[in-house]
């Protein structure tokens, strides 16, 4: 096969310059899916998410409220994703596609992320597979480790999203292994605070920085959300790459998916609303309050 | 001389549904039988868990008890005293469920087995004929067991507080006969306070100061313990019911000015069968074990088990753990092998190491016992003894093992497909799955590992339930896991019948109608608000409190300042009224000038005049 891949794309010296597509036909026989955002396919080597491989998530945003950066956000759409084309061209009631969360601070809110499942849930109700969103919350740091390796080694889950404090070299590539035994794809997102993990060499197929875009140009009631990504590193060399490798998407909140809607000028309503008599339930009252300080 | 002792589990068929859905513990559940003309009676019936601000149990002067509430009544009769002592929202509420004896039958069958861990005789107890529902009782013949557990005081209490843990409410007992063990542990509490009467009276002095030194005796305790050789003497003060006899015979003493056993037990032997019903004297010497009362060990689908006893105690410093996991997992496959042959799988099973008694004086000298419990009904031998591995890992071992054995504890049938030519590979992904969610939860713990199911609650931290991960298409089990508690924190209100209706709704019905109006919800949820210090607010108009409306401009986190460039909301969420304070919370989506994204509330005190609203707190991050 490498010989094919050689002369395919010959001995002048681009086959350096394409790596991503050595990489991807050289691979270990595992399909590339699409992550559902076509910004984010286009900017991974591979064209996509490769079955059997990691992908890192680096959180940036500000240095205390890093967390709140969206990266997270963006790797759960892209297991929900994986979790829908597992499948999708097979129609074998009786097979399964699992995300499995491996939630070490117990943070995870699951409403957040089931309503993105609904479309796997349409596909369950036409005879396709069901949907299985499986959360761990292991107490220790050695059996949050553990519980990534075991769920990357089984064959019938589809992404594994965990956010781990603290990597070593010997895990990820453990994990590499494993997931490239099973076909399961790692998301593991981790924070920039101390930034020693941008550029560093890894395991993973791809390192993407995830960095909020602050103000501008958004849709009103937020429900979209912008996100800037730079391609961070890879088992490549990555630095010669981190200057052309960005771009920007927007993930709609409500669906986990690509938002097709333009960017338009948010509506500003100058009043906010009065406090009026409280109802049962939950009940939005007003659109927006929009405002700049 | 033996030794019985009794675990009673009161009102089984109601501790069965309320094991099964733990949701059920915030409303009443009746289960019935439907009689003759459709008439509803009730078998069993309790109310775990009623709200705070619901009327007591206790008897109010003018007021309805709920003890009134008895089997054999009418559920119509029944839901008025309901409706009189709690209103007629409790009533709405109530979960009325239909009388399925086969099913409780075979959940305590397979408490029974889990019981075996205390002692290997466990019998059930036949109901009485008068009785309303299935047994409630087990017989564990413990006698020359109780030394393992630091004797019979120990015992007891292990077994009560195992069950406890489990989420059983048991009451046990010790005596020398299943009868009287049968009587004491249906009467703890009278047994309590008479033991504390004799004792009061024993110990009583013309000084105050010598009757302080009396332990005080909880009057509800769970367990008692009759000491050998003196049943009738320390059943004297219990009523002639606690003798197991019918409603005619107890009528019968009760004539002739006879309420209690020692009543009885004061009437000439001879002539008592002659002058009442022969069931007195029958019970009478059942109960001081002149007439023998076998233990019938259920033997209708019996679970198959194993064991291995070493000629010499295996001594640890001399044992790897894989020398241990090979014996057990060929005792795995004694086990395994005759229930695939029926088709069925291992549900939940018990490995006991037997200690040495001498090796360990100081200690007591139970077995070590590993419960290993799987999601999904596994035929497979190295499946199970891989999760056994697991345990041995984190576990301390004794020094000395003088035996091994593996006991099925419950067993469910194992799906079956006939194989496609090239859909192999996927049955063979949906079994990894469970076999994962067995290890995941066999090593950290069966709380750790969970399913997300929506729940139909405003109130953000009730809005999703945790439920044990469902096993993929396989068949419904054909006993209750009683022994796995769910998961589930759901918390039902008064009103809950349409939700519940939902809940009972396939997966895929259910998440439709859930997100049939999606909420934008963060990522991460914090366990507890975090109370946010804001400098600035909007001053365009003002509530009633004082506060101002809007979102704050700024806000802290910590030590940092954020600064709100956008926000989106209020959603006003007022709810939960039943489960306590009323929470009212205005919710904002609020953007950060770093782009940083979180879902802050404001909270409005129910009584503002005793604390002032407008507090601002941060619930959440859409990380």
């Amino acid at each position: 096969m490498v010989t094919q891949v050689l002369t395919s794309v010959g001995t002048d010296g681009s086959l350096l310059r394409r790596a991503a597509e050595w990489r991807q036909t050289a691979g270990w026989g595992w399909e590339t899916v699409s992550t559902g955002f076509s910004s984010l396919d286009r900017l991974l080597p591979a064209g996509g998410v490769r079955r059997g491989s990691l992908v890192e998530w680096l959180a940036g945003g500000d240095a205390a409220g890093g967390d709140a950066g969206g990266a997270i956000t963006l790797a759960c759409a892209v297991a929900c994703r994986l979790a829908d084309s597992r499948w999708a061209d097979q129609a074998t009631a009786s097979q399964t596609s699992t995300i499995v969360v491996v939630d070490r601070g117990q943070r995870l809110y699951p409403p957040a992320v089931m309503p993105w499942l609904e479309a796997q849930a349409t596909v369950a109700s036409q005879g396709g597979p069901r949907p299985q969103l499986v959360v761990a919350r292991p107490s220790r740091d050695d059996d949050e480790l553990w519980t990534i390796d075991q769920a990357l080694r089984c064959p019938g889950v589809a992404a594994v999203l965990a956010w781990p404090r603290r990597v070593h070299s010997t895990a990820m590539r453990r994990w590499q292994l494993a997931a490239r035994g099973s076909g399961a794809v790692g998301l593991l997102v981790r924070g920039v605070s101390g930034g020693l993990q941008v550029g560093e060499p890894t395991w993973a197929d791809a390192k993407v920085e995830v960095t909020p875009v602050a103000g501008g140009e958004s849709v009103a009631n937020l429900a979209v959300r912008r996100l800037r990504l730079a391609l961070a590193g890879g088992p490549w060399s990555g630095d010669e790459m981190l200057e052309e490798r960005s771009t920007e998407l927007l993930v709609d909140l409500t669906s986990g998916r690509e938002s097709t809607c333009r960017h338009r000028r948010s509506a500003r309503h100058g009043t906010p609303v009065a406090a009026g008599r409280f109802q049962a339930g939950s009940v939005q009252l007003e659109e927006s309050t929009c405002r700049a300080s | 001389m033996s030794r019985i002792m009794t675990v009673w589990l009161p009102r089984w068929p109601v501790q069965r549904r309320l094991l099964e859905r733990p949701e059920l513990r915030r409303r009443p559940v009746f289960v019935c039988r439907r009689e003759r003309r459709g008439v509803m009676t009730v078998v069993a019936w309790a109310w775990a868990a009623p709200p705070r601000r619901a009327a007591p149990t206790v008897p109010q002067p003018g007021g309805v008890a709920l003890s009134r509430i008895q089997a054999g009544m009418s559920l119509a009769e029944a839901m008025a005293v309901l409706a009189l002592a709690h209103g007629s929202r409790a009533c709405h509420s109530a979960e009325v469920d239909q009388d399925d004896p086969v099913a409780d039958l075979a959940a305590i069958e397979e408490l029974g087995r889990y019981c075996r861990r205390f002692a290997p005789i466990v019998a059930i107890a036949k109901p009485s004929q008068h009785a309303h529902g299935g047994p409630e009782c087990l017989h564990i013949d413990v006698t020359g067991t109780a030394g393992f557990f630091g004797g019979e005081g120990p015992l007891v209490r292990t077994v009560v507080w195992t069950l406890a843990a489990r989420g059983m409410h048991a009451r046990a007992a010790i005596a020398d006969t299943p009868a009287a063990a049968w009587a004491a542990a249906h009467h703890t509490d009278a047994l309590h306070a008479d033991m504390h009467q004799r004792a009061d009276i024993h110990h009583r002095s013309p000084s105050g100061r010598q009757r302080k030194q009396i332990p005080a005796i909880s009057r509800h305790r769970r367990w008692a313990i009759v000491p050998p050789g003196t049943s009738l003497q320390a059943l004297a003060a219990l009523p002639v019911t606690a003798l197991r006899l019918d409603a005619a015979v107890t009528t019968q003493l009760r004539d002739v000015g006879i309420e209690t056993i020692g009543g009885v037990a004061r009437l000439p032997r001879k002539s008592l069968a002659s002058r009442f019903d022969p069931q007195l004297a029958q019970r009478l010497a059942e109960c001081t074990g002149e007439r023998p009362e076998p233990l019938v060990v259920p033997c209708s689908g019996e679970l198959p088990t194993a064991a291995q006893a070493f000629d010499f105690p295996l001594l640890l410093r001399d044992t790897t753990q894989d020398d241990l996991v090979l014996v057990i997992e060929r005792l795995l496959q004694k086990c395994v092998a005759p229930l695939a042959a029926q088709g069925k799988g291992v549900m939940s099973l018990q490995v006991r190491l037997e200690r040495s008694p001498s090796a360990e004086p100081r200690e007591t000298c139970r077995p070590v016992i590993i419960d290993i419990g799987v999601f999904q009904p596994s035929s497979s031998a190295n499946h199970l003894a891989e999760l056994v591995k697991l345990r041995l890992a984190r576990m301390r071992l004794p020094r000395e093992i003088e035996g091994i054995a593996v006991e099925v504890v419950s067993a469910g049938m194992v799906e079956c497909r006939q194989r496609t030519l090239f859909g192999a590979a996927a049955e063979t992904a949906a079994s990894q799955v469970g076999m994962l969610m067995d290890r995941l939860s066999g090593r950290l713990g069966r709380g750790a590992v969970f399913e997300p199911r929506p729940l139909a609650d405003a109130q953000p931290e009730h809005a999703w339930a945790a439920v044990p991960p469902a096993a993929r298409g396989s068949v419904p089990r054909s006993t209750p896991r009683f022994l796995s508690r769910s998961l589930s924190r759901a918390k039902s209100g008064p009103k809950r019948s349409q939700q519940e209706a939902a809940h009972n709704r396939s997966p895929e019905a259910r998440m439709a109608a859930s997100m049939a109006a999606p909420q934008r919800r963060p990522i991460w949820l914090l366990p507890r608000p975090v109370r946010l210090e804001t400098v600035s607010v909007v001053g365009s108009s003002m509530d009633q409190a004082g506060a101002s409306n809007g979102p704050p401009v700024r806000f802290c986190i910590g030590a940092q300042w954020h600064e709100v460039v956008k926000a989106h909301g209020p959603e006003r969420i007022e709810t939960a009224w039943w489960r306590g304070p009323t929470v009212r919370r205005d919710y904002y989506v609020v953007e950060t000038s770093t782009g940083s994204r979180y879902w802050i509330f404001r909270c409005f005190p129910e009584r503002p005049a005793r604390r002032p609203g407008g507090e601002w707190f941060l619930h959440g991050t859409f990380s």
